[in-house]
């Protein structure tokens, strides 16, 4: 009876739970990818040095794994009041992690060996996708994140013989995917004109106007205004091809020299009444015209 | 009458700018014929958008070079022999020619600011087009993958176009591939070097620059050789023109 009840006093006393450590560590972004954020993918840095300082663990790194926790926005404070849970990682199973009337909005998947994540890396480069399963159902695949949701990550230290979380790091700074915009939505109107188009326009629509306004111009002086003008400038207009101002006629009976009146205004040379009477100008004899005779000057 | 030595200096200034206009008519039929072409082979681009008045432009002033150089042939001839009625028709022909190619030059500029202005024509092409199967869906598609692989660009801006917006290529292939694999850097035989890398985004194993600067610089210098040249041709024919119109002015 008496060991009965200082056994029960035993039992009665209060087991005290192991407490999770949490490390001084936060998953980030591998800025150097590219496609460091997709929509329902994010690529994270690899879990180096976090959990290395650790002592008095019960695995080795050879047995101890990291895991991960991808949580969305209730998923960060469900998981912190389970993690103590030893059936935590099959509590929130991947395929109903984000589904259904009250979603866990956490769920967890398997990184590796804390081996496989020495301090200093062999190589360089290392990374984590987070989503890389794409759509899967097991309950702990890496599957995607859901689409437009801004989550954060934290990675656990794990006994692979007790499946009990022993370590964490601190939750991540929350990572907005991508939501897929419209292309619609972009505006291909108006762009805006250039320089060189206005440039352009302008001055070569008023050079055609000034061409055509010349070309009028032109035209309008030269076709039709020739005709109301005098033809002073006009050589023999009045007497057609004749541009003799002054010629005999040899047919006439008192042949006087003609004075062709076109050349009315430019008279440069004396008249019949301006000659000087001498007595070579007077050589025909109306009389005897049609018989020639020398006579001596 | 002007003073016939003052005649012969106009005539003679008249043959050789017609001369001279000549050689550059001809020297625009070519420039044309070489946008024309579209040696890049970047006609899809424009064309899908129903906006393809560069190449339009490039049509009609190979049409405006080779009448630029026949008619100033014809300038020649009717400022040595000094008759009216043919100065006459060779201002009327030139000026009509004139007018068309202003048009070219106009028309070649405004469509360019159309297309490249900004990077939204290109881009929303590109996302909708790419990987479409119908006939404008497979020109774009092969445009694109040609200027990918020539030129080592993806995406129009950056290869994040792929991933921020939805697209036809989104929708038909999900979300294993974030962009085409032509975005990837390929070994000699064509094989992709590191597919895995390319899919996380590895700078060294894709190509991570936008496509938008070369398709802009060369819609650009279609453009520029088209209505930039076109409207210096305009100018020195300008001024020639007018000349001519004086020397038309003083013949008998």
């Amino acid at each position: 009876m008496e060991v009965y009840l200082v056994l029960c006093f035993i039992c009665m006393l209060p087991i005290p739970a192991k407490s999770i450590t949490t490390v001084d560590c936060k998953p980030a972004i591998n800025e150097s990818l590219a496609a460091k954020i997709t929509i329902n993918t994010v690529i994270l840095q690899q879990p180096r040095c976090c959990f290395d300082n650790l002592t008095n663990l019960p695995c080795t790194s050879n047995t101890c794994e990291i895991w991960l926790v991808p949580a969305v926005d209730t998923g960060l404070s469900t998981f912190d009041a389970n993690k103590a849970s030893s059936a935590i990682l099959s509590l929130s199973p991947y395929p109903t992690a984000f589904t259904g009337s009250s979603p866990a909005n956490y769920f967890l998947t398997k990184v590796g060996l804390q081996s496989d994540f020495p301090c200093v890396s062999p190589s360089p480069g290392g990374y984590f996708r987070v989503g890389a399963d794409g759509a899967c159902s097991t309950t702990n695949c890496n599957g995607f994140l859901p689409q437009g949701s801004s989550p954060s990550f934290k990675y656990l230290l794990v006994d692979s013989v007790n499946k009990t979380v022993l370590a964490e790091t601190k939750w991540s700074d929350s990572i907005a995917l991508y939501t897929l915009k419209d292309p619609g939505t972009l505006g291909d109107g108006f762009a805006g004109r250039s320089g060189a188009m206005v440039i352009i326009t302008t001055l070569l629509s008023v050079a055609a106007a000034v061409l055509l306004l010349f070309l009028i111009v032109v035209l309008a002086l030269c076709c039709c205004g020739g005709k109301s003008k005098g033809s002073g400038s006009v050589v023999g207009s009045v007497m057609g091809s004749f541009r003799i101002p002054r010629y005999d006629t040899h047919h006439l009976k008192d042949p006087a020299p003609y004075d062709n009146p076109a050349y009315e205004k430019e008279r440069k040379y004396t008249t019949q009444d301006t000659l000087p009477k001498t007595k070579a100008t007077s050589a025909v004899n109306p009389v005897t015209q049609d018989t020639i005779k020398l006579q001596k000057i | 009458m002007a003073s016939r030595g003052g005649l012969t200096w106009l005539m003679i200034i008249v043959i050789l700018c017609n001369a001279f206009a000549a050689a550059a008519g001809l020297a625009l039929f070519a420039l044309a014929i070489w946008v024309a072409v579209d040696g890049y082979k970047l006609y899809p681009i424009s064309g899908v958008s129903g906006k393809d008045d560069i190449f339009a432009g490039a049509w009609i002033a190979i049409f405006t070079g080779f009448a630029y150089f026949c008619t100033c042939i014809f300038g020649i001839y009717a400022a040595r022999k000094q008759r009216r009625s043919l100065m006459l028709a060779y201002l009327i022909i030139m000026f009509i020619i004139f007018i068309f190619e202003c048009a070219s030059c106009i028309t070649a500029a405004t469509n360019r600011d159309y297309l490249v202005g900004n990077s939204n024509v290109v881009k929303k092409q590109m996302l909708q087009y790419y990987a479409e199967d119908s006939t404008k869906g497979r020109e774009i598609t092969k445009t694109w993958n040609k200027v990918m692989q020539d030129v080592e660009c993806c995406g129009t801006d950056s290869p994040l176009d792929w991933v921020e917006y939805n697209s036809t290529f989104r929708q038909l292939y999900g979300t294993t591939y974030p962009w085409p694999l032509n975005c990837c850097k390929r070994l000699s035989s064509f094989e992709v070097a590191d597919s895995q890398g390319c899919i996380i985004g590895q700078t060294s194993t894709m190509f991570t620059r936008g496509c938008f600067t070369h398709i802009e610089s060369v819609l650009s210098r279609y453009t520029w050789a088209v209505s930039w040249y076109g409207f210096s041709v305009q100018m020195f024919v300008f001024f020639m023109l007018l000349i001519a119109m004086v020397y038309f002015t003083q013949l008998g």
